[in-house]
């Protein structure tokens, strides 16, 4: 099953598909813009201050999923040896350090208005500051470490270990008392946000999520040719 | 109408701030990515270049990814 994800193999794709996310890209973004600024409505309580919304989840949404990702990848590595999975693990480590930070910030903006501050130490927000500093120590370990199968075994510790934490994000807000409201979109269950705010909220994340696939492919593309670069002298 | 836009009630710099910084973060990120990428593809195919016609045959041949970059390499000159 392993070998149809074989750098090789997918190599040729890989132009392909970035060409493809570039075709559709700009025209998905004004899309969900016009939708996110002008078109929804303000919430009734905090009014335009919503909007933040619209990138504050899906960032959010994406940092707990490319961590969710490395993890599962990383586990999956220490089994099966597979050297694939460790170029997907570093190439999605910077996506996912990247909406953290995104989350963090547009939250601290969103935290301003709504409750007013910028930061506070509740649950949710401290244990997304936990998900970065482990987003960091992964790819510090690649980025420090020189004898490569080192670095990769000590990513590999860093995710997995830190995939505790996954959890906590995500019940933090039902396991105690904190400043943010309790979730309002269930994959089981019924939302309670309006279909006029879902619709633009996932239009917003279908193009952060098109956005991280572009990114991850020119990434794990380059590091395909840094290992082939290394590799010259053998072909 | 634009002035309400721009405004929003009163929220307009934490909606436009955050709209700004996701959008000028994605754009860096984006333009770092990408010139690497062209950096590592151009040294990969200059390296190749190096090699006699021969040899350079030989290697793309062999790796349909070299032989691939030599392609696009060849199509950006």
């Amino acid at each position: 099953m392993f070998e149809y994800v074989n750098p090789s193999r997918v190599f040729f794709i890989i132009q392909k598909l970035i060409n493809f996310i570039n075709s559709i890209f700009f025209v998905i973004l004004i899309i969900a813009l016009t939708f996110a600024l002008v078109l929804s409505p303000p919430d009734y309580l905090q009014g335009d201050s919503v909007r933040i919304m619209y990138v504050h989840v899906p960032s959010a949404w994406i940092s707990l999923a490319s961590y969710s990702c490395i993890a599962m990848l990383s586990i999956l590595s220490f089994v099966f040896k597979i050297k694939n999975l460790d170029i997907i693990t570093k190439s999605l480590a910077p996506i996912g350090l990247t909406f953290t930070c995104l989350a963090i910030i547009t939250g601290s903006l969103w935290g301003q208005p709504t409750w007013g501050t910028w930061w506070a130490w509740d649950a949710r927000i401290t244990s997304m500051v936990i998900l970065a500093i482990f987003y960091i120590l992964i790819i510090f370990s690649h980025k420090l470490i020189n004898e490569k199968s080192k670095a990769i075994k000590l990513a590999n510790i860093v995710s997995i270990v830190g995939f505790i934490n996954i959890p906590i994000v995500r019940y933090s807000v039902d396991w105690w008392n904190t400043l943010h409201q309790p979730t309002s979109i269930k994959i089981s269950g019924s939302s309670t946000i309006h279909s006029s705010m879902l619709l633009p909220l996932m239009l917003m994340l279908l193009v952060l999520l098109l956005y991280c696939a572009l990114i991850f492919l020119m990434k794990y593309k380059t590091e395909i040719i840094k290992i082939k670069k290394k590799n010259f002298k053998r072909l | 109408m634009i002035k309400d836009l721009i405004l929003m009630e009163g929220y307009g710099l934490y909606v436009w701030l955050s709209f700004g910084i996701t959008a000028l973060t994605c754009a860096i990120i984006y333009y770092k990515t990408f010139k690497t990428l062209k950096k590592y593809e151009k040294d990969f195919a200059e390296d190749l270049y190096k090699l006699s016609e021969t040899e350079r045959k030989l290697v793309a041949e062999k790796s349909k990814i070299a032989s691939q970059i030599l392609a696009s390499y060849n199509k950006s000159i």
